[in-house]
């Protein structure tokens, strides 16, 4: 999965869910005002969605941080990458 | 002043005192039996509930729905004056999102004694409680979401919640978010909305409640036993939203919901 394949899969998930047309990749989500906690977890359950997997414990707690969409973007892309490796050792 | 005036004005005085008096005597018997029924009466059944896991939310809710019964049986007979009409149509409310108005202190401890499995959003606050948040987090209610952009547990309440909904259980939200000052409803806060589709909750019942703010007004700490007046709560609606179709938006789903309450005159 590449870096764009995820851009375009969040930016995706923004218009239809949350009805964000264009937002800004380094927008503080919390400031603009139109994205609220409730939202979040709705992100984390499409991020779960897209990713065909749960996400554990831990990574919903890294998820506390996140601020902005690009941040968004490198935390889905950590975690593809995560799974693609463990899927690889499985694999082995 | 005549003697006639002075005296009728010395009788005014002592009434008024006399009333103080029983609302504070009321008052403190009804949080003591908050706090110390709690855990004279109520305490074991808990504790017992923590040796079975897998049925331990619904244990500590349905002691929660018994443990306020018993409180609203005190009040009603410690405040004879007030009168009580809950109507059918909301006691009989199952596997539903419940939207209220909000007017007292009173109105959640109220959904808790009439439905046995019941949900909440609490203030977030609560949940640092040392006895009460645990109490909180074992009955399965929600954070209020003030606070973390990402609240790691929520997700998995939000996942639960879908089946909970379906076995019966109700999620009661005030989405004004706090308690009216003028009896007039406040905007609506979009969480509540969003969390019901979040859960696809097929059923969202408008329900309104009345007067629960001249028995226990907000910023007061005494009940106002005196007046005499009825608390109503009733059903203003049923909404059966459909989140797939193109047609729907969360503001007309808000705008519908407030438009059901305020056709009842609030």
């Amino acid at each position: 999965m590449t870096r764009e394949q995820i851009t375009s899969a969040i930016l995706e998930i923004f218009r239809r869910e949350f009805e964000m047309e264009n937002p800004g990749l380094d927008d503080n989500l919390r400031e603009t005002g139109e994205f609220d906690s409730v939202d979040a977890i709705e992100l984390l359950l499409e991020i779960e969605r897209f990713l065909k997997t749960e996400l554990t414990h831990e990574e919903k707690q890294m998820a506390m941080e996140i601020r902005t969409i690009r941040q968004i973007i490198d935390y889905v892309e950590l975690l593809a990458k995560k799974r693609n490796e463990n899927g690889n050792k499985q694999d082995r | 002043m005549n003697n006639a005036e002075a005296g009728d004005n010395r009788r005014a005085a002592v009434f008024a005192v006399r009333n103080r008096i029983r609302d504070f005597a009321v008052t403190v018997i009804l949080w003591t039996y908050y706090s110390m029924g709690f855990v004279v009466f109520f305490s074991p059944f808990y504790l017992s509930a923590l040796f079975f896991p897998a049925h331990r939310e619904a244990a500590f809710q349905r002691l929660n729905h018994w443990f306020h019964r018993l409180f609203f049986v005190l009040l009603r007979t410690l405040a004879p004056k007030v009168k009580w009409r809950i109507t059918d149509a909301v006691n009989d409310i199952r596997s539903s999102v419940i939207i209220a108005n909000h007017l007292s202190f009173l109105d959640p401890l109220l959904f808790v004694s009439l439905f046995e499995k019941q949900k909440t959003i609490v203030k977030s606050d609560y949940f640092r409680f040392p006895f009460f948040g645990w109490i909180l987090r074992t009955s399965g209610y929600i954070p209020s979401l003030a606070e973390g952009l990402f609240a790691a547990n929520m997700v998995d309440q939000i996942k639960k919640m879908r089946e909970y909904l379906a076995a019966g259980g109700n999620l009661f939200i005030f989405p004004e978010g706090h308690r009216s000052r003028d009896g007039r409803i406040g905007p609506f806060d979009q969480g509540a909305f969003k969390i019901a589709r979040l859960c696809r909750a097929a059923s969202i019942k408008v329900v309104l409640i009345r007067n629960t703010d001249r028995l226990f007004p907000p910023d007061r700490f005494l009940f106002n036993t005196r007046e005499e007046h009825v608390i109503e709560v009733e059903l203003a609606g049923s909404l059966e939203p459909d989140y797939e179709s193109d047609a729907f938006s969360l503001p007309g789903l808000m705008a519908e919901a407030r438009s059901l309450m305020e056709r009842k005159g609030v």
